[in-house]
């Protein structure tokens, strides 16, 4: 059943435009739904459709950061040869 | 005699004086041949009377003095009276043999004087002749007649040439004085270039060098180097050379005299030979002395070296410089000037050489400027050299090309796929297995691998070469002890990237990872519970364990995708601690233990437990986090274990994350709260 999702009507709304938003952003993250919950998203198809563009797009959890290592910090011991 | 200083560590300027001159030497000076026809000095034309006289002067008579000539003008003219210009002829004076005139009295010495050439250009060593020339000599480099202390001049390097009479001179304080001045006041080339000269000579022997140190020589010599004469130049850098090579407190000396300032722009000359010596004097003046090391940098040393680097192909002059390059390297200020001038491409264009010295010089270097190499561009060469090196059993080499490599992929997804393309997977596999204990290789090649497995269009290829190649089973055991605590973390965020890869996931469990990381985990806690009292974080091999709680809940976080791995992680007794952890003050703790109990929360019964430690206080709060993530995970475990509940829970659960979702329009939130007949409490106006 394709329903409007404007904020600010019924709670029921809300909560499903909630719950939509965050098993997008699950999938969005690489984690996996419930069978309920995949059929909730089949369910609200229209909300899933208007919620999609509304996603960051960045990706949201890539794990920790790349970090360098300093070699510099001391002088390598200079054998003159 | 010259050859005797060839000691260790110095450079054989015998042969590159012989090929300097054959570039630039028009005649012999006498240097290599010790020729003694030094004293005709046809190679300079910049001032008048300066005729050949060999041969004239052993028959010549003394010459009588006029009185109206001017001192110079009488000693010139005892002593090279072929020289004499126009109106100073001499003319006899009438006298009584037994009372000699005061002329005459002065004339004497110089008599002496001439005796002594006569007896040198005979080829007659005798120290004594120096030692009786030796005073006037001094007196006459510091004669007002230029031509006078050009004479001397000559006549002291011509002394030089012998070792009976260099000694002489070396001891000699005086003298070695009047030359540094004699040099320091030139009005010629030609003075110059031999009081250059004689102080090159003397720099080969201890007491030289000390003479010259003493007598102020260094910051002459520094000043000589802003000649425009190409020789003049080479007497002085190789004067100085030697000085910093073997004379005590020549270094401070030079640096003081702002001998930086003046050997920097030297680095623009082209003979090869010349620039090898002035880049080690480089070396010497820099290496452990930070402000050396500005002073170079302030001078476009950086640009210099490197184009050296770029454009030369002469072992030594590569070698000298890549030592400069290295002590440089160490330099945060030099660092990124030597990357943008194209250091990182230049020096990577000799590793595949002939010269190890060169090769391991250039490696430690780049390996030294690569955490401040991440952005540059055109580093593939570069990059495949350095797979390949990865097959070294050196471990110098390794050490060196993992370090590289490591930094080089550090959040720069081109150079990853590059790396990866280059087959750099498999090789950082197998130096990971060679590498044994030696943590400077393994925790390297452990990055290089974690990197080349996020982040970029080839990471899953990356995530599935690593079980290709035989690769897990290496990596879990990486965990084991004995800890050291960066290769452990480094291990753990590597492990986290393969299980990504859904195909890793049995193999990883199959490996052990998951009891491994678990042990690891809760050792880690453990660690930060004893001290969080005291308020200190700890830290051990330099990792604190903080950061290991953190990487590992997050492999866990990603192995529990699998049903299978889910199951184990929670049949460990973990859900406890994870929902513990949501407390955490780390906001990344956080995150990772909300993911993994989001993933544990698929299963019902581990819902059921992680409802049971009353995980839904702490979850209810970060559902108002600024990470989305993490609001997220928190949002996804509420839904989970609220399944089962009775509406009204579902129903807060959804006003809190209403909530919020409207944190920042409160009038949004009233006209939600309105519809859903709730009051305003506080908190809300507050907000």
């Amino acid at each position: 059943m394709n329903r409007e999702e404007a904020p600010g009507k019924s709670p029921e709304d809300m909560y499903v435009q909630q719950k939509v938003r965050v098993l997008l952003m699950l999938k969005k993250m690489g984690s996996n739904l419930t069978p309920s919950e995949e059929a909730f998203l089949r369910n609200y198809a229209g909300v899933v459709h208007s919620q999609m563009s509304q996603l960051p797009q960045h990706n949201i959890d890539q794990g920790a950061e790349d970090v360098v290592m300093a070699f510099s910090r001391s002088e390598a011991e200079d054998r003159r040869q | 005699n010259l050859q005797e200083i060839n000691r260790e560590g110095s450079l054989c300027y015998i042969e590159n004086v012989a090929e300097w001159q054959q570039t630039y030497y028009a005649s012999d000076s006498g240097i290599q041949s010790g020729a003694t026809t030094v004293l005709d000095d046809e190679s300079s034309t910049e001032y008048s009377g300066c005729k050949k006289y060999i041969g004239s002067t052993t028959t010549a008579p003394l010459q009588v003095i006029h009185y109206s000539l001017t001192r110079a003008q009488r000693v010139r003219a005892a002593m090279f009276p072929e020289t004499l210009v126009e109106g100073e002829e001499a003319m006899p004076v009438q006298s009584d043999p037994s009372q000699q005139s005061n002329v005459q009295r002065l004339a004497e010495p110089s008599q002496l004087l001439k005796t002594a050439i006569v007896h040198l250009i005979n080829y007659q060593d005798d120290a004594e002749l120096a030692t009786r020339a030796v005073p006037e000599l001094t007196k006459l480099l510091a004669d007002e007649d230029p031509i006078v202390v050009n004479k001397a001049a000559m006549i002291v390097n011509q002394l030089t040439r012998k070792e009976a009479s260099r000694r002489v001179l070396v001891q000699s304080p005086a003298m070695v004085g009047a030359v540094v001045r004699a040099m320091t006041m030139a009005v010629d080339i030609e003075t110059a270039r031999c009081t250059a000269s004689v102080l090159h000579s003397l720099s080969h022997q201890k007491e030289g060098l000390l003479a010259i140190f003493k007598s102020g020589g260094i910051p002459a010599l520094v000043r000589m180097l802003s000649s425009p004469v190409e020789s003049i130049l080479f007497y002085a850098i190789t004067t100085l050379h030697n000085l910093l090579l073997h004379q005590e407190g020549a270094k401070m000396a030079v640096r003081l005299a702002d001998g930086l300032q003046r050997i920097v722009p030297l680095l623009k000359k082209s003979n090869p030979k010349f620039l090898a010596i002035t880049t080690d004097c480089l070396q010497l003046l820099s290496y452990g002395n930070q402000e050396s090391k500005l002073i170079i940098l302030a001078n476009g040393g950086p640009g210099g070296l490197v184009f050296i680097t770029r454009n030369y192909n002469y072992e030594k002059l590569l070698w000298t410089t890549s030592r400069v390059l290295k002590v440089l390297s160490v330099c945060p200020s030099n660092k990124p000037a030597i990357v943008e001038a194209g250091g990182m491409q230049a020096l990577g264009q000799h590793l595949t050489g002939s010269s190890q010295r060169l090769i391991q010089n250039c490696l430690w270097t780049l390996r030294n400027l690569s955490d401040a190499a991440t952005k540059q561009d055109g580093l593939d060469g570069l990059l495949q050299i350095l797979v390949a090196q990865l097959g070294s059993d050196d471990v110098n080499m390794l050490t060196c090309a993992t370090g590289i490599l490591s930094n080089l992929t550090c959040n720069n997804s081109r150079n990853k796929t590059l790396v990866t393309q280059y087959g750099g997977v498999e090789a950082l596999i197998h130096a990971v297995l060679r590498a044994g204990e030696k943590e400077d290789v393994a925790e390297p090649a452990v990055c290089a691998l974690r990197h080349l497995t996020s982040r970029h269009q080839d990471s899953e290829l990356a995530q599935n070469a690593v079980r290709l190649h035989y690769g897990i089973p290496a990596v879990v055991k990486l965990l084991g002890q004995p800890h050291y605590w960066p290769v452990v973390k480094a291990t753990v965020g590597l492990i986290r990237n393969l299980a990504l890869c859904p195909a890793n996931q049995a193999p990883l469990r199959e490996a052990g990872a998951i009891p491994r990381l678990v042990n690891l985990l809760l050792k880690a806690h453990q660690d930060t519970q004893r001290h969080a009292s005291s308020a200190q974080q700890t830290y051990q091999d330099g990792v604190r364990m903080e950061e290991i709680v953190e990487g590992c809940t997050g492999a866990l976080h990603i192995l529990a995708r699998d049903p299978m791995n889910r199951g184990e992680i929670a049949s460990m007794q973990t859900i406890p601690l994870f929902v513990q952890l949501l407390y955490s003050y780390v906001e990344n703790v956080k995150r990772v233990s909300a993911g993994v109990l989001c993933e544990l929360a698929l299963d019902k019964q581990s819902a059921e437990l992680i409802d049971a430690e009353g995980a839904s206080a702490p979850l209810m709060e970060l559902l108002h986090s600024n990470n989305e993530g993490i609001a997220t995970y928190a949002a996804a475990v509420l839904f989970r274990i609220s399944e089962d509940k009775s509406s009204d829970y579902r129903k807060r659960v959804s006003v809190e994350l209403t909530h919020s979702l409207f944190k920042h329009d409160p009038a949004a939130w009233e006209m939600v709260r309105r519809d859903a007949g709730m009051t305003p409490t506080k908190e809300d106006t507050a907000k």
